[in-house]
């Protein structure tokens, strides 16, 4: 039991830092971002980079954040902003258009061929119950708790979470109130592609690998996550990353590979919604 | 009213515009053998048709995915392909003709190697076709070759149903059931496990050589404890291990690519386990498994076809000369699809219409190429002795050698 | 030349998909990221009792059809009880889970396939490259007289509100859940007989060639000419159908250029390059009536609250955007 444990808090704690960014975007705005996995790609990228050129893992962490944090600005200043009139799906069929164009332009700039980014993370690691336990998995373990009480509290009980519920809440009288809704959306964007590009170092870092199609996945269950957790309710998505995290782990555990896991999260995902149609917490419930 | 027929003259439009672009399609895409530089200069005309063997010329046609999820194979073998192309050329060509190569990227997608497929038959009027693809696309090609009655040869691709076309489609690659049986004979008979469990990926080839290895092992003696399928992308392999180790495996048949090969040897170095592995062609691949991680791999047996340690001219000559070309050493793909060109040549003995070249491969026999002899086609497969290599200090040595005939032959 | 006609066909039947998804997209306002799925369980249909069972093509179709209409039933089902983003999630789940299927039930083959798809024929003559272009105009053709008659008809006005506001529409009287069913039903019966024909084009077909991919892709589409009517289905098919072909001299580029002109489009021309309130509508409209604004063609409307014109020309003034009034006008 404990290693499934170990292996579904450290998998939710990736997926929870990746969708997190695309779930307060969509309490914003009310629309959905998958191009925000393509942040997961282009930090990975750009850490192992600049890892195989010398520097510390950790600095390339900080410059492909930095650099997806650019990606975020950009595409919601000239693509997202001016589309927002347009409806859901035209920004997210854009959001899609601007994934595959990036995942091939990854595949141009660095070749197709896996790059391997092989880090020990200096923390304690060591087996339990059989099961190694990395270091890599030890900083993933914290970053999730660090995630998800920093979301609460922030969101909670900062005066950046306010804005960002007043915002959420409604944008017109928010921006009638004094607040500055597009410095409001580009942070969420910088934030939440940050975290994407961290959560893909820590991916990479975690399987030695770094490919250009590495997001694929992630990209579709980022999108379930956010839904199961009751669409716009940030808390809703994080405990929906760990409970997709734990549930394939542990079927992979006591079952092994007798469905493919992106089958098995969309089938639970479409039984918990004909069951519970606006998803796991329903946006209200956990607003602190 | 008005409104409606705006409506219907736009529509009209739109067929226009469909007309337009199609032509479009055709007119500029005469240029693409321009990836092979030999071939770039006379390409405008590439389309212009002409029997494939007229003049001092012949053309073969070439698919591979240069885009999309399947590139990085697709690059291996291109450059195999074009080195092939090279190398046939400064020594005689096809019966005297020198190959001009058209070659398409076909994207990884199966419905552009219909496309492909139509356009090397009827515009580039090719005598012979190599698909340097995946099943996929090269089962889509297949049977439009071979209505056309060109002969097809699939350099790696293992789906059944791909010399199951016809007469004209054949396959280089050692038959997946055949790869299984061997890989069963290196995992019981060589290294002595008895108690099996198979860990594989579920698309066709890891279908194919599962049910070979099963057969096989169970006529030698063996116990397949348990079988597990997994998806492309899986990582997570830990359990699965974990499980066949309690269940008292001794050995395991991994059939799986790079990627997913890579994940299942790093959670089995972290369990400091001493099962026996055998793995397969599938891990075979220099720039995305063996120069990354081969070391991670340091003891296992993977069955393939090329023998690195070849004493053979042929081989060594080939293993310098991609070595030179494209700055890494060739892997599976690469060394199956210049031999592709390799068994066309040798079959270009009694002539180089499509027709020719057709009975020349079916006919083929003990041919010897950069993988070794190709003793036959049984049922438009190639018949040849299994390779067996060994993964030391990182690198790829020579092993051992399946060639007893009840094993090698489908 | 056949090379022209098999890329036409290609071109042809994603026409053919996305004029049907415009049903359920356009008209039904309904997000819908599934018929990539749908393609391929027409095409495996026909595959399997076309190879297995040995049935004629043209039985193989009807039964593909039929399958189809009723997995679309079933998501008709399923969407009367998710609205918006929860349904987009869905219907791309459904994409895997039928992936799945066709991977994991034996009858459709498993991992590798069912391949050897036999040639259609009609009066014992087998389909050339020339036949096959023609069954793709006719069906074409049948999917566009289908989708016309819906937009024109009480379905169609029926619809428009729907899509427009389908809580007032519900509270009018407008039957909202056969509507909306109708629309799901009849999209995926499109995309049965688009794979019905698909499958021994490719001669092939295994779990991979479907899915998500597609389904995107066909979306994309319908993005792309404009939600909502026809002329646009048909538009995206041609130009994003054809586009791998007609950029086949930058080989490798080839994706890049597809997600990055589908992102231009979206971003300058949201409606769609000729969608109702695009601007090469407009022009057409001054065109024919100088001084009257771009506005509907009678096959349909913008789109609704999830459809491309959210705000449904929010630039207008009010009472044109009130439920229905576009395709009532007429």
């Amino acid at each position: 039991m404990f290693p499934a444990l170990v292996d579904g808090i450290t998998v939710g704690a990736l997926y929870a830092l990746l969708a997190l960014g695309p779930s307060l975007v969509y309490g914003l705005l009310r629309v959905l971002d998958i191009a925000n996995a393509a942040a997961l790609v282009l930090g990975a990228y750009i850490g192992v980079t600049l890892f195989q050129h010398g520097l510390p893992w950790w600095l390339g962490a900080l410059a492909g954040m930095a650099g997806s944090v650019i990606l975020g600005l950009l595409l919601q200043r000239f693509l997202y902003r001016p589309l927002l009139d347009q409806g859901p799906l035209v920004v997210l069929v854009a959001s899609i258009g601007v994934f595959i164009a990036m995942e091939e332009a990854f595949r141009l700039i660095w070749k197709p061929y896996p790059r391997q980014f092989p880090v020990t993370v200096p923390l304690p690691h060591g087996t339990i119950a059989g099961t190694p336990v990395t270091g890599v998995q030890v900083l993933m373990l914290i970053l999730g708790v660090v995630v998800l009480l920093g979301s609460w509290w922030v969101l909670g009980h900062t005066r950046l979470g306010f804005t960002w519920r007043a915002t959420a809440q409604d944008r017109e009288t928010a921006r009638a109130m004094g607040v500055n809704v597009n410095r409001v959306v580009a942070g969420i964007f910088a934030a939440g592609y940050a975290l994407a590009a961290l959560a893909g170092v820590l991916f990479a870092i975690r399987y030695n690998t770094v490919t250009p199609d590495m997001g694929d996945v992630p990209a579709y269950k980022m999108l379930a996550i956010i839904v199961l957790g009751g669409l716009g309710n940030p808390m809703g998505t994080i405990l929906a990353a760990f409970v997709i995290g734990l549930a394939e782990s542990i079927v992979n555990t006591y079952w092994g590979f007798i469905l493919p896991r992106d089958t098995i999260a969309f089938l639970v995902l479409i039984a918990i919604l004909l069951i519970r149609p606006a998803g796991l917490l329903p946006k209200g419930l956990t607003r602190a | 009213m008005n409104r409606a027929r705006a409506g219907r003259m736009v529509a009209v439009a739109a067929v226009a515009l469909m007309g337009i672009s199609v032509v479009a399609a055709c007119g500029s895409s005469g240029t693409t053998s321009g990836n092979q530089p030999s071939s770039g200069s006379s390409a405008s005309g590439g389309s212009g048709g002409g029997a494939g063997a007229s003049g001092g010329t012949i053309k073969i046609g070439f698919f591979s995915p240069q885009s999309g999820i399947e590139a990085s194979d697709g690059k291996s073998a291109l450059d195999a392909a074009q080195l092939a192309v090279k190398d046939i050329n400064a020594n005689g060509g096809l019966d005297g003709k020198q190959i001009e190569l058209v070659q398409y990227d076909d994207g990884s997608d199966p419905k552009q190697a219909v496309s492909i497929a139509t356009k090397l038959t009827t515009q580039d009027k090719v005598a012979a076709v190599v698909s340097g693809s995946y099943s996929d696309q090269t089962l889509a090609g297949a049977s439009i070759f071979q209505r056309a009655g060109v002969p097809m040869l699939a350099a790696y691709a293992v789906n059944p149903g791909i010399p199951g076309t016809g007469d004209a489609i054949f396959q280089i690659a050692t038959s997946g059931p055949v790869e299984g049986k061997a890989g069963a004979v290196a995992l019981t008979k060589d290294l002595g496990a008895k108690k099996i469990a198979i860990v594989a990926i579920d698309n066709d080839f890891g279908n194919a050589l599962v049910k070979g290895f099963k057969d096989e092992a169970g006529t030698l003696g063996a116990t397949v404890l348990s079988t597990s399928m997994n998806q492309f992308g899986e990582k997570d392999f830990g359990p699965v291990i974990d499980k066949a180790v309690a269940a008292g495996a001794d050995g395991f048949y991994l059939v799986e690519y790079a990627a997913e090969g890579q994940q299942f040897l790093t959670a089995f170095r972290q369990r400091n386990l001493t099962q026996k592995i055998v793995g397969t062609e599938g891990i075979d691949s220099t720039q995305q498994f063996i120069e990354p991680n081969g070391k991670l791999a340091d003891g296992m047996v993977f069955t393939t076809v090329l023998n690195r340690d070849s004493t053979d001219p042929k081989t060594q000559a080939f293993l310098k000369n991609f070595a030179a070309a494209y700055s890494h050493a060739p892997d599976m793909v690469g060394a199956t699809t210049y031999d592709a060109f390799m068994v066309l040549q040798a079959a270009s003995k009694s002539g180089t219409s499509a027709s020719d070249l057709k009975t020349g491969i079916t006919n083929l026999s003990n041919f010897q190429g950069v993988t070794g002899t190709i003793e036959k086609f049984t049922n438009r497969v190639s018949v040849h002795p299994v390779d067996l290599e060994v993964f030391k200090d990182g690198t790829v040595h020579h092993y051992g050698v399946v060639d007893d005939p009840n094993v090698i032959n489908p | 030349m056949s090379y022209l006609l098999v890329v036409a066909t290609t071109v042809v039947i994603y026409a053919v998909l996305s004029v049907g998804l415009n049903i359920a997209v356009g008209y039904a306002g309904q997000p819908h990221l599934a018929q990539g799925a749908f393609l391929g369980i027409g095409a495996y249909m026909v595959a399997v009792f076309s190879t297995r069972y040995e049935l004629s093509f043209w039985v193989s179709m009807l039964i593909a059809i039929a399958v189809t209409a009723a997995s679309g039933l079933l998501l008709g089902v399923i969407s009367l009880r998710l609205r918006d983003d929860f349904l987009a999630i869905v219907t791309i789940g459904v994409n895997f889970v039928v992936v799945a299927i066709f991977q994991y039930v034996p009858w459709f083959g498993g991992a590798t396939g069912v391949y050897a798809i036999p040639l259609p024929s009609i009066g014992g003559q087998q389909f050339g490259n020339g036949e096959f272009l023609i069954l793709g105009l006719v069906m074409l053709a049948i999917a566009v007289a289908v989708s016309g008659y819906l937009a024109r008809s009480w379905l169609g006005l029926g619809l428009a509100s729907l899509r427009d506001d389908e809580l007032a529409s519900a509270s009018s009287g407008t039957p909202v859940a056969p509507f909306k069913i109708t629309a799901f039903v009849v999209s995926a019966a499109i995309a049965g007989m688009a794979g019905a024909l698909y499958a021994p084009f490719l001669s092939a077909v295994t779990p991979t060639s479907f899915g998500f991919t597609e389904s995107i892709v066909m979306l994309a589409m319908v993005m792309f000419g404009g939600v909502g009517t026809i002329r646009g289905a048909i538009l995206g098919a041609v130009v994003l159908g054809a586009l791998p072909e007609i950029f086949r001299f930058v080989s490798d580029y080839r994706l890049l250029i597809f997600g990055g002109i589908l992102v231009l489009v979206l971003r300058f021309q949201p409606q769609g390059i000729i969608g109702t309130d695009s601007a090469a509508a407009g022009w057409w409209s001054r065109f024919r009536r100088p001084g009257h604004s771009a506005d509907d063609d009678g096959s349909g409307g913008g789109a609704g609250p999830y459809g491309a014109v959210g705000a449904a020309g929010g630039s207008l003034p009010g009472p044109v955007d009130a439920p229905g009034a576009g395709s009532a006008g007429e």
